[in-house]
């Protein structure tokens, strides 16, 4: 199963801009379903396209000999789900960019909505052969590479959403990514989940082929849904949505075998905004912090 | 005038941010690696933090630079190894450092583990002094 999102480059300066679609069809396989049970892409990997959009980027500015990989993110704030039959339009700015790190941000759109965000992404940057065999990436980049702009006519790129009635039942939903099972919860206070990391997982094959490591947005993706089960089970009188992912940061590779432990924790909550502290780590060491900002959207009848 | 003292405050409640710890436990002594746990990642972040709150550019790398002073690579490492006068040139500029912490035959990727709060105290008003006049006053 592929674990490689932009569909195409239409535009790319090197060190610069890249400007790149991806569309959200029945054919993806991360989708899952919303409370009137329309599909939309897992909105983690959102962030994951925006990302592989600058890492195109990067790979082609260091003429394929280096990578990056994930590390810090300010912020991810998420507008709306993206449902199938919509085109993402997606824009990656790299602020800076050496021999061993690069900084960006980046904006994906459906028409002039932006539907998320990332800002203040920082990513050191690895040897290329110690992850993927720099043919295959380079092979990869020349298939996307098209510069076909009229990729972007209005008539794709406005187009509504697909209906109920054109859903295909047979097509899959996926289950949400999510731990395998929690560990200890304190409603109210926080919660400890597990989940085990198989070799079988279907992101391993790209992400990547001699060095599988998990992806970060399907670690998020997790802990935004844990976020949302500790939430669903305080006595509120409002429902909440995650706005954003914030102060994120990846200290080490996550592999197949590892047993990951995330914990939650209620940091605040004020004026219809909570704000929950993460804290991953693999057999006691730290992999990953970020905080989830969730914030009140209507009030239960 | 920048000075130690005065950009110290600042530089310990970043770095009490970065590393997920509390201020108090972050003292102007301690190292970052073996007293407050940084990970590599920690660095790139904590040089992200200190160049927004101080609008300074702080290029990667810049610490290693600073401490081999005046001498090229070759002077100041072999294999991977500090030489004896790169070893001086280390100590002279990470002079915050107690003596007993530069072991011998110290490898350049291990420089790291030297650093201590006061190292970026040095390194913030070092970066801020080396910008153009137009630039501090802009």
């Amino acid at each position: 199963m592929h674990f490689l999102f932009v569909d195409r480059i239409l535009a790319l300066t090197p060190g610069g801009v890249t400007q790149g679609i991806k569309h959200v069809t029945p054919d993806d396989y991360y989708l899952c379903l919303d409370e009137q049970n329309r599909r939309y892409f897992v909105p983690s990997l959102v962030g994951e396209t925006v990302g592989q959009l600058a890492a195109w980027n990067v790979m082609m500015s260091h003429d394929f000999t280096k990578r990056p990989v994930a590390g810090i993110a300010e912020r991810a704030t998420l507008h709306r789900p993206v449902y199938v039959g919509e085109t993402l339009q997606l824009e990656a700015t790299l602020d800076a960019l050496d021999d061993s790190a690069v900084q960006y941000h980046g904006t994906a759109r459906v028409g002039d909505e932006v539907v998320f965000e990332l800002t203040g992404a920082l990513g050191p940057l690895l040897p290329m052969d110690d992850f993927i065999d720099v043919d295959v990436v380079r092979a990869q980049f020349d298939e996307l590479n098209l510069n076909q702009p009229e990729a972007l006519s209005d008539e794709l790129l406005l187009r509504a959403p697909f209906g109920e009635s054109s859903v295909d039942k047979l097509h899959h939903v996926n289950a949400r990514v999510q731990f395998d099972r929690i560990l200890e919860h304190e409603p109210g206070v926080c919660i400890t989940a597990e989940k085990c990391i198989t070799r079988a997982a279907p992101y391993f094959p790209d992400h990547f082929p001699k060095k599988p490591v998990l992806p970060m947005t399907i670690l998020l993706e997790c802990v935004m849904n844990l976020g949302r089960y500790f939430v669903d089970q305080l006595v509120f009188d409002k429902a909440y949505r995650v706005q954003c992912v914030q102060r994120i940061k990846m200290s080490d590779f996550v592999t197949p075998g590892a047993v990951l432990s995330a914990t939650l924790k209620l940091k605040s909550q004020h004026d219809g905004e909570l704000v929950l502290s993460c804290r991953v780590s693999n057999f006691g060491k730290r992999v990953c912090v970020l905080e989830l900002v969730m914030v009140e959207v209507k009030e239960i009848a | 005038m920048m000075n130690v003292e005065n950009v110290y405050p600042k530089v310990q409640e970043i770095i009490a941010d970065v590393l997920v710890i509390d201020a108090v436990d972050v003292s102007l002594k301690s190292r970052l690696i073996a007293d407050l746990g940084a990970e590599s990642i920690d660095f790139l972040d904590l040089v992200f933090q200190l160049e927004k709150e101080f609008s300074v550019k702080i290029p990667r790398g810049q610490l290693e630079k600073n401490a081999r002073g005046t001498l090229t690579e070759e002077e100041f490492e072999s294999g991977g190894v500090l030489t004896a006068e790169g070893m001086v040139a280390l100590k002279n500029y990470l002079n915050e450092v107690p003596e007993e912490h530069f072991t011998p035959n110290l490898k350049v990727n291990e420089i790291p583990m030297l650093f201590t709060v006061e190292t970026f105290c040095k390194l913030i008003i070092a970066a801020k002094a080396a910008q153009p006049a137009e630039a501090v006053t802009a």
